[in-house]
């Protein structure tokens, strides 16, 4: 009944964008009015009632019944919701309604023609994304006779960073869809009406950007704790998939800003923001269509495959066309100054392109392979590594750069001038760290270098002047530098152990001794588990934490998962997972020594943070 | 020059949307290997037999019949789904299959195939998974299908199922 009617909701939701798309033609505000509006409702309706769906266990609905269990404790129930592909899609409904609505938020009476052009793209997407889930993802669909209990979660998805991963990567995504409309809106009604539509887009570039920061983060602190493989990137095609709309962001985020000073560079920025957006739905074409294999890879069928392409190539083919066509009434030849902010920033946005397409080859690469040779070959971290790296290290070192120099022209001298309290600042904080870890690798002293040039470069801006407008920039591009920082530290000098290791064996790591002292059986609330107690001691013999790794197996979707424990502090992790084994051989145990991994987090958050700040300074300059 | 270099992302598009257009119409399985040892000789090796009590010899075992052979275990669950396949295969298409016991104990071994039908002609025993990493094993169940002549002639990984059974048929009907 509760599933029938969420069907209705979905097939309402559906009318509404009908609605919204011809109401928006006419320019009728008072009819777009209640088409927005009633589309979030009805949207807001469906994802809270397939919410309640699996909160009462309702295993009649199939998607309840295939991902959900009634042991499942209710925080998993409720995010056992987007952790399938049927339930994920209505999230990225609401997400795209939400988005949707602020964007009717903005009408005045100069921007009348704009909105509505942008709110009609706008239904476009979200009709093609509705039809989608309607016709190849129902949720709601039902069984009768209904289950006695459903078929349980994957256990490894059971995690808290993970249950609010997709929600925060979905408004990344999809805040992109705005930029992509108001792209199209500006491109049809051309230069002449005078809209300053990079104002309206800019909030919505850095809330999907921000908000894309955190979620890639919180994917990756995941796959660091829960999958149990010491790292936290591992190039796979749907990290890639995220990745790339990011860089892509991160370059229109920061062109948007010459556009606003400049006026030039328009063209490239109309762009950027249809490619960001077509590189998210491309993501989700990958994950779901099956034709990439990778851990996040959701239940394939095919048909949703054509469906998404025809989709994908759809508002491809149109909105790129459209530019081919249009474009030229916003292009200008301006030349910029080497030595300027503009310069600068042009710059980075070369060279975060330019790593975008090196990350889409990568990615796609065995596809064409595949197609072309039929040959199958696997595109790995050797190649990212070795082709993304050399090509951020001088877009790192333009971005401490870039805040310090002004607008417009400026002398080589002066430039050297105003960096020269940097340059000191960076080489004794270098100095004072290679003093005192005595470790020289030339990644390390590249990596270590450019995180403190970063962060002296902003803490200069900070001592000198308080200008309130880039706040935001200061604390996120010091959350670059921290970042930075963790990258370089957990990747130059992470240290592996794998051993075989019996009851009271010890094991010595780094400065550190760490002593198998016993394992035991426990049990969890819907899993049995081998929990290997460990004891680790520094130099002194002092006791610094005991670590308590478990194997653990969920008898219900007869899984096994490992989870690893980690000790933190500011300067390294330690990192134990328990393998295979038994008592007379004794079990793989595989220790980690993981340096500066914390600043991964932090820097994240602290970008996060800025990403904030600048949304609510930019949200006031509209009002 | 400016007028072609703005109709470039959409034509860079097209490529790529045919591309993935062609790869989703195609009947692939994103997740099969092929091996590396197709159309090669198997890799030969001396082992315990499970069920004789004399040696196993690839050399006795290959080379003058069709013969399929499978990569399983006790413990691997998919194992134990896909055993009515090599039962099946044994009945209706009468042809010798031979298992590899990976890393197994081999008392529970002969309890399982006790219970579960034994449509194995011998069972070589892997206890160290050499054996597997001779023959590049994925993981296991893995299937091989070995022409007349000890040549590789296919190979599955994961279990076997209604669609890879008919696709084990028609390629006994090709070699035999």
């Amino acid at each position: 009944m509760l599933a029938f009617l969420g069907l209705l909701t979905l097939l309402l939701s559906l009318f509404f964008t009908i609605f919204q798309f011809f109401s928006s033609r006419k320019n009728n505000l008072k009819l777009i009015s209640i088409s927005v509006k009633g589309l979030l409702i009805s949207s807001l309706l469906s994802f809270f009632i397939l919410i309640y769906l699996h909160i009462i266990s309702d295993f009649s609905v199939i998607n309840v019944f295939q991902n959900s269990h009634t042991t499942k404790p209710l925080f998993y129930k409720v995010s056992g919701v987007w952790g399938n592909h049927e339930g994920s899609m209505l999230l990225w409904m609401l997400v795209l309604t939400i988005f949707n609505y602020f964007i009717f938020k903005l009408y005045n009476k100069n921007n009348f023609l704009f909105i509505s052009k942008s709110l009609e793209v706008q239904s476009l997407i979200t009709m093609g994304f509705l039809i989608f889930t309607i016709f190849t993802s129902n949720p709601f669909k039902t069984i009768i006779p209904a289950p006695s209990d459903g078929l349980g979660f994957n256990p490894i998805l059971q995690d808290p960073a993970l249950a609010i991963h997709p929600p925060l990567l979905y408004i990344g995504y999809v805040g992109f869809s705005a930029a992509f409309s108001m792209s199209i809106a500006a491109l049809t009604l051309g230069v002449d009406k005078k809209i300053n539509w990079h104002t309206y887009m800019k909030p919505f570039v850095l809330t999907a950007w921000t908000f894309l920061t955190i979620g890639i983060a919180l994917g990756s602190l995941w796959a660091y704790y829960e999958l149990g493989w010491g790292g936290w990137w591992f190039w796979d095609p749907v990290e890639n998939a995220s990745f790339m709309p990011w860089l892509l962001g991160t370059a229109l985020l920061h062109s948007l800003i010459i556009v606003e000073k400049r006026k030039s560079l328009q063209e490239w920025v109309l762009l950027l923001a249809i490619l960001s957006f077509l590189l998210s739905v491309v993501g989700t074409f990958l994950v779901r269509s099956g034709i990439l294999t990778s851990v996040h890879t959701f239940a394939l069928d095919p048909s949703r495959g054509i469906y998404i392409l025809a989709f994908t190539a759809l508002l491809g083919g149109y909105s790129l066309i459209l530019f081919g066509i249009k474009s030229k009434a916003y292009s200008s030849n301006t030349y910029f100054s080497f030595f300027s902010k503009e310069g600068a920033i042009l710059i980075n946005n070369v060279l975060m392109f330019v790593v975008c397409s090196v990350v889409f080859l990568g990615t796609i690469y065995p596809l064409l392979i595949e197609v072309f040779t039929n040959n199958k070959i696997s595109v790995g971290e050797p190649y990212f590594n070795s082709t993304v790296i050399p090509i951020l290290l001088p877009a790192i070192l333009v971005m401490g750069v870039g805040p310090i120099l002004s607008w417009g022209k400026e002398s080589k001298l002066k430039t050297i001038k105003k960096l020269f309290p940097s340059i000191c600042l960076t080489v004794i904080m270098t100095i004072i760290v290679f003093s005192i870890h005595g470790s020289y690798s030339p990644m390390g002293i590249i990596g270590i270098t450019l995180a403190f040039w970063i962060i002296s470069n902003n803490l200069v801006i900070l001592y000198k002047r308080k200008f309130l407008y880039s706040m935001g920039m200061i604390v996120a591009h010091l959350g670059v530098g921290l970042l930075i920082l963790g990258i370089t530290g957990s990747s130059v000098w992470q240290i592996e152990k794998i051993s075989k290791m019996k009851i009271s064996d010890e094991i010595k790591i780094s400065n550190y001794k760490i002593k198998f002292d016993k394992i035991d059986e426990i049990k969890g609330p819907n899993y049995l588990a081998l929990r290997g107690n460990f004891t680790i001691y520094d130099r002194k013999k002092n006791i610094i934490s005991r670590l308590n790794p478990e194997n653990r197996y969920y008898p219900i979707t007869n899984n096994f998962t490992s989870e690893a424990s980690i000790h933190t502090n500011l300067f390294r992790d330690l990192y134990i997972v328990l393998g295979e084994g038994d008592l007379k051989k004794g079990w793989v145990v595989k220790i980690y020594y993981n340096p500066l991994v914390m600043w991964i987090w932090l820097g994240a958050l602290t970008i996060f943070i800025g990403g904030i700040i600048s949304i609510n300074i930019n949200l006031k300059k509209i009002k | 020059m400016k007028k072609h270099i703005s109709k470039l992302p959409s034509i860079i598009f097209l490529i790529i949307s045919l591309v993935f257009l062609y790869l989703l119409i195609i009947e692939r399985n994103p997740s099969e290997i092929p091996s590396a040892l197709l159309n090669k000789n198997i890799p030969s090796f001396v082992t315990e037999s499970l069920l004789k009590n004399e040696k196993f010899s690839s050399k006795n075992e290959f080379g003058k019949e069709v013969v399929i052979v499978n990569f399983f275990a006790t413990w691997c669950k998919p194992c134990r789904d896909e055993h009515i396949y090599f039962n099946r295969l044994l009945n209706e298409k009468k042809i010798k299959i031979i298992g590899v016991n990976y890393k197994d104990d081999s008392l529970k071994t002969t309890k399982w195939l006790k219970s579960l039908g034994n449509p194995y002609s011998n069972v070589a025993i892997d206890k160290k998974g050499k054996i597997a990493i001779d023959w590049g094993v994925y993981g296991i169940p893995e299937t091989f299908v070995v022409n007349s002549k000890g040549v590789i002639k296919y190979r599955h990984v994961g279990p076997i199922n209604e669609k890879i059974y008919k696709e084990i048929s028609l390629i006994l009907n090709k070699i035999k």
